[in-house]
């Protein structure tokens, strides 16, 4: 998942249960005619992509506009209550008409229990097919969610003025893991922390698997593998990135409050100057370029140690739109859906977020940042499936971000390897229903 | 007359069953309602699996899971673990009230910043710390300001110190409620009580613990209850915040009701049967906990 | 010669000088610690992001509104409401069943009285959360999902424990002397409850009182839960809501938090001299 912002509870419950006592008449909620649709929607993306909030209020505004027997609620979701809401809704057959969704296994695992309608049914696949990233979206045959923006994953910043005092070329940086060890050693000399995470709230230990963890993987199928069992996860091919990321604690080279910060916290101090590298959401560059200054902030792709296909890709996933089965007005939210990927508010998107629509029909010229130029080309020319999103969520939460947590507080490599060990075990024994059917996605796809 | 005595005394006993039903009444529906009604339902979804619309039964597996999965071993070591809290809380709430009590200057300042912390909501405190335990946040900058900097360790980051410190913040919060409750009952003490002993010269500590411990019996009873209840099933609201939700780093911060969320709301997880069965387990055990507590001691019901 | 007992006046004076410095210096310390986060919530409150940024702990100097103007835009006011709105309804029923049943416990012997009354108060130790994904179904199914009543229920049902055993506590300890005078009948218990039981209860009531507040109106799993509509949203909710959006802004969130807080606080300062004399029931020494 591709998170940067710390969590907040949990909201589990379904918005649209009733009960108007007089009690609650006092409530102010604008009257809605009878006679009119209404389309209400759950979503996130403003803690991702700045500007998303006030970009959905004109669209929305816009739509309603145009269909005036239409209306349209967006209820802005928090980062932990965006699923267990939506997965409690489902479970009482009520809630949005329209459900945000991480791509890959995010989808998928609201599409296995049979809480999403295949989105593939309610848009043409004339329409579909210009749509960046449907095929992690893709069970059976059908595609579950439509893809809304792409978030491209993860570019590593880094500061050009820190590299020429280190004595780095800021216009070649690292692309080997040895270069990129050489290079941390030079930073660190002149006393700046090289590169700066914060795992205190986990996240960042995902994005960490998803840039490193397939680096000897061919394609995201072997990934799968391990997780169903066909291949074992503690082995050398699997667990290598583990040993690479303990070479880097024990050299120093990260923040040393890398385990008490949080994600974004870690960031800023990228921003701040005390770091010279930090990795960020592909759809947050424009944030980060502003704030550092467009001439001192380069981009770079994380270096490469492993040896499989994968090494040389870089992530690709869009986060989706998706279509709850048990929504009264699928069309109607298809339609609207489809709106968004009309030129006018795509271009829209892009000026007001800095992030690029997940359509190849979004004019590419439009891109003038060279920053995002760079990771865009990345995305398009060299683009690999984004690897967090083929592994169960609870490998990804109590392997990943646990595992991160536990090497940077001293753990070894091994202990922590054990651990992915036991946490699929773990999947294998209490989620036989969700198992199955992630079976069936790794063998037939 | 025998034959009359009798009517007379079952008349009694009926009235004595029916007499306090309407006063037990209320609390006994609202309490039936919230806590039998769940729990049955908690029990029967813990035999259960379900997946997509299709539920089934599973028999004791997920219990099996629950009591042997270490991460809910972990849970409940940590909770005994917090229970630490309380003697520290008792006797540090005793010692500060006693000072207040015997200090004139500035009293009503004292008790008014003493009892502060208690006030705040727990997540305003929890987030408060998560920003001051960074290992260079707030705390640590201060002990380093004051040359003390050996001390600094990674509160928050450091599989040794997180739950130390959660325990930290925890009889931070709590300890005001003690020094309010004893402070307040030494206030309806005579201050005869401590003056022979005074005149005498006695010194401090074998005064109040000779004289003032003993008046404060009771309430110290009751401060060791309430704490030792929260430490075991109330402290969801801080672990959740200071961890940032994932009771780190790894599990080290993992408390009971933190590992019932996680799998019912967790990242990934949604697995509410398995929750039950958790939750199933921590009620009964808990309630059993408590009842032969109450009945050991003899929690005596009449004057 | 200087008499033993002047001597020993002068060295029980020295002593007491030397107390009262140890005795404040500890009470200051601890104040300091109680107040630190306060300290840094404050400050943070009023400084920009930047300054905050870069100075994280020093005195907003000069202090600055910002972070407030846009803490204060969001749903604060009715969130406050809210809060007070099921806050109070809870405790107040919560109350009065509690003090009815603790004086059932208390003054009425009736068989099983023991293990009902062991049993009703070993509820006290369940955990929340436990309760929290059934509760929420059966109020789903009740369609009570999103309402006050719910709610309100919820914390009475969660809050009785504790209250009958502190009331019931309480009540055996009034001398049986004081309740025996009148005949014991159902007028007379009820006469008895409100006019003896009651006004010697005070502190205890006010003990119980504060308690059961802070607790409804700190509580936040369940609101959160069942009171997801943004207009039923208490105080608590809106607060974590508002961090999580606004987490990327420490100035921001700390005013909201600020601001949250203010309303309680407020109430505490002003009421804590009725509180402690409430708690003290009968001489207070000031």
């Amino acid at each position: 998942m591709l998170v940067s912002r710390r969590q907040s509870l949990r909201t589990a419950a379904a918005l649209l249960l009733a009960g108007v006592p007089a009690l609650e008449a006092a409530s102010t909620q604008v009257a809605r005619a009878a006679d009119k649709t209404t389309l209400t929607m759950w979503w996130w993306g403003e803690q991702e992509a700045q500007g998303a909030q006030g970009w959905m209020n004109e669209t929305i505004r816009l739509y309603e506009k145009a269909h005036p027997n239409i209306v349209i609620n967006a209820v802005l979701q928090t980062t932990n209550g965006l699923v267990p809401s939506f997965e409690t809704a489902a479970k009482a057959h009520r809630g949005p008409d329209i459900q945000y969704l991480w791509g890959g296994i995010n989808s998928l695992a609201e599409a296995w229990p049979g809480y999403l309608a295949p989105i593939s049914d309610y848009i043409p696949a004339s329409e579909l097919k210009h749509y960046l990233n449907t095929a992690e979206d893709t069970y059976n045959g059908k595609i579950w969610s439509a893809p809304w923006y792409t978030q491209p994953s993860f570019p590593l910043l880094y500061n050009k003025d820190d590299f020429k005092k280190a004595g780095l070329d800021p216009n070649n940086p690292p692309r080997t893991w040895d270069q990129f060890m050489a290079a941390c050693a030079k930073l660190k000399k002149t006393g700046i922390i090289p590169i700066a995470g914060g795992l205190q709230d986990g996240f960042y230990g995902g994005w960490l698997f998803a840039l490193l963890g397939g680096q000897n993987l061919d394609n995201a199928k072997q990934m799968m593998d391990a997780a169903i069992g066909k291949a074992d996860i503690t082995s050398s091919r699997y667990s290598e990135w583990w040993l690479k990321l303990a070479e880097m604690r024990d050299k120093g080279y990260w923040n040393n409050d890398i385990d008490s910060l949080q994600l974004y916290q870690a960031q800023n101090l990228f921003v701040q100057g005390k770091a010279a590298m930090t990795n960020v959401a592909g759809s947050d560059i424009r944030k980060f370029v502003k704030q550092v200054g467009i001439n001192k902030v380069g981009v770079m792709r994380m270096p490469v140690f492993g040896t499989g296909k994968l090494a040389n890709t870089f992530g690709s996933t869009s986060q989706t739109l998706a279509i709850p089965v048990f929504s009264q007005h699928k069309q109607e939210a298809a339609r609207f859906i489809m709106y968004l990927h009309t030129p006018e508010r795509m271009v829209a998107f892009y000026r007001e977020t800095g992030s690029i629509p997940a359509d190849d029909r979004f004019p590419q010229s439009m891109i003038t940042l060279p920053q995002q130029k760079l990771i865009f080309n990345w995305m398009v020319k060299q683009g690999g499936p984004y690897l967090e999103n083929f592994i169960p969520v609870e490998l990804d939460s109590d392997g990943n971000f646990a595992g991160t947590q536990k090497l940077f507080a001293g753990d070894s490599a091994s202990s922590v390897i054990s651990l992915q060990a036991s946490v699929l075990n773990k999947w294998h024994r209490t989620a036989p229903g969700e198992v199955a059917a992630f079976q069936n996605w790794a063998n037939k796809g | 007359m025998a034959a009359a005595r009798r009517p007379k005394g079952t008349a009694r006993r009926i009235g004595a069953w029916l007499r306090p039903v309407p006063y037990l009444l209320p609390a006994v529906a609202a309490i039936a309602a919230i806590f039998a009604y769940p729990l049955a339902r908690l029990v029967r979804e813990s035999t259960q699996q379900s997946y997509g619309g299709i539920t089934t039964d599973v028999g004791w597996s997920n219990y099996q899971f629950v009591l042997t999965d270490s991460d809910f071993i972990t849970a409940v070591t940590h909770n005994l673990l917090l229970l630490i809290c309380v003697p520290v809380l008792i006797v540090l709430s005793i010692f500060f009230a006693i000072l207040l009590h015997e200090t004139a200057r500035g009293r009503w300042l004292y008790t008014t910043v003493l009892f502060l912390p208690y006030v705040l909501a727990v997540p305003v405190v929890s987030v408060l710390f998560n920003y001051l335990l960074q290992l260079n946040g707030g705390v640590n900058t201060v002990l380093r300001a004051f040359g003390l900097g050996v001390l600094a360790q990674d509160w928050l980051g450091s599989e040794t110190w997180a739950l130390p410190s959660l325990m930290g913040v925890i009889v931070w919060k709590e300890l005001g409620f003690g020094i309010m409750l004893f402070y307040a009952r030494t206030l309806s003490l005579p201050n005869e009580l401590w003056e022979a002993a005074r005149v005498d010269g006695a010194g401090w500590w074998r005064m109040h613990w000779h004289i003032t411990l003993p008046q404060l019996r009771n309430m110290i009873e009751f401060y060791a209850v309430v704490e030792s209840i929260t430490m075991l099933s109330w402290v969801f609201a801080y672990v959740y915040v200071i961890s940032s939700g994932t009771g780190g780093p790894g599990t080290s911060t993992l408390v009971t009701e933190l590992y019932v969320y996680k799998n019912a709301f967790g990242y990934g997880t949604n697995n509410l049967n398995l929750a039950s069965a958790a939750s199933a387990v921590l009620f009964i055990g808990t309630v059993i906990l408590m009842f032969v507590n109450f009945r050991v001691r003899r929690v005596e019901l009449h004057a | 010669m200087i008499g033993q007992a002047e001597s020993e006046k002068a060295e029980r004076r020295s002593n007491r000088r030397f107390g009262v410095v140890v005795r404040q210096a500890l009470l200051v310390s601890a104040s300091a610690l109680a107040l630190l986060p306060l300290y840094a919530m404050l400050t943070a409150a009023f400084k920009g992001q930047n300054d905050y940024l870069a100075h994280p702990l020093s005195l907003p100097l000069p202090p600055s509104g910002a972070a407030f103007a846009t803490a204060i835009t969001s749903g604060f006011p009715r969130w406050l409401v809210n809060s007070v709105l099921v806050a109070g309804v809870s405790v107040f029923a919560t109350m009065v069943f509690a003090v009815l049943a603790a004086y059932a416990f208390s003054r009425m012997p009736f068989p099983g009285r023991g293990v009902t009354f062991t049993l009703m108060i070993s509820l006290m130790v369940v955990p929340p959360i436990v309760m929290l994904i059934p509760l929420f179904e059966l109020m789903s199914d009740l369609n009570l999902v999103n309402t006050y009543e719910g709610v309100i229920v919820i914390y009475a049902g969660l809050m009785l424990p504790f209250s009958i055993y502190l009331l019931t506590s309480f009540f055996n300890t009034i001398p049986r002397e004081l309740l025996e005078a009148g005949s014991i009948d159902g007028a007379g218990h009820l006469r008895a409850l409100v006019s003896i039981v009651l006004p010697l209860a005070l502190p205890a009531l006010v003990t119980l009182g504060i308690v059961n507040l802070l607790w409804a109106w700190n509580e936040l799993l369940i609101a959160l839960v069942l009171l997801q509509d943004d207009s039923k949203k208490t105080l608590m909710v809106g607060i974590t809501i508002f961090q999580s959006h606004n987490n990327l802004n420490v100035p921001v969130t700390m005013a909201g938090l600020l601001i949250a807080t203010v309303p309680v606080v407020s109430l505490y300062l002003g009421g804590q001299r009725f509180f402690v004399q409430g708690l003290a029931a009968g001489a207070v020494k000031e």
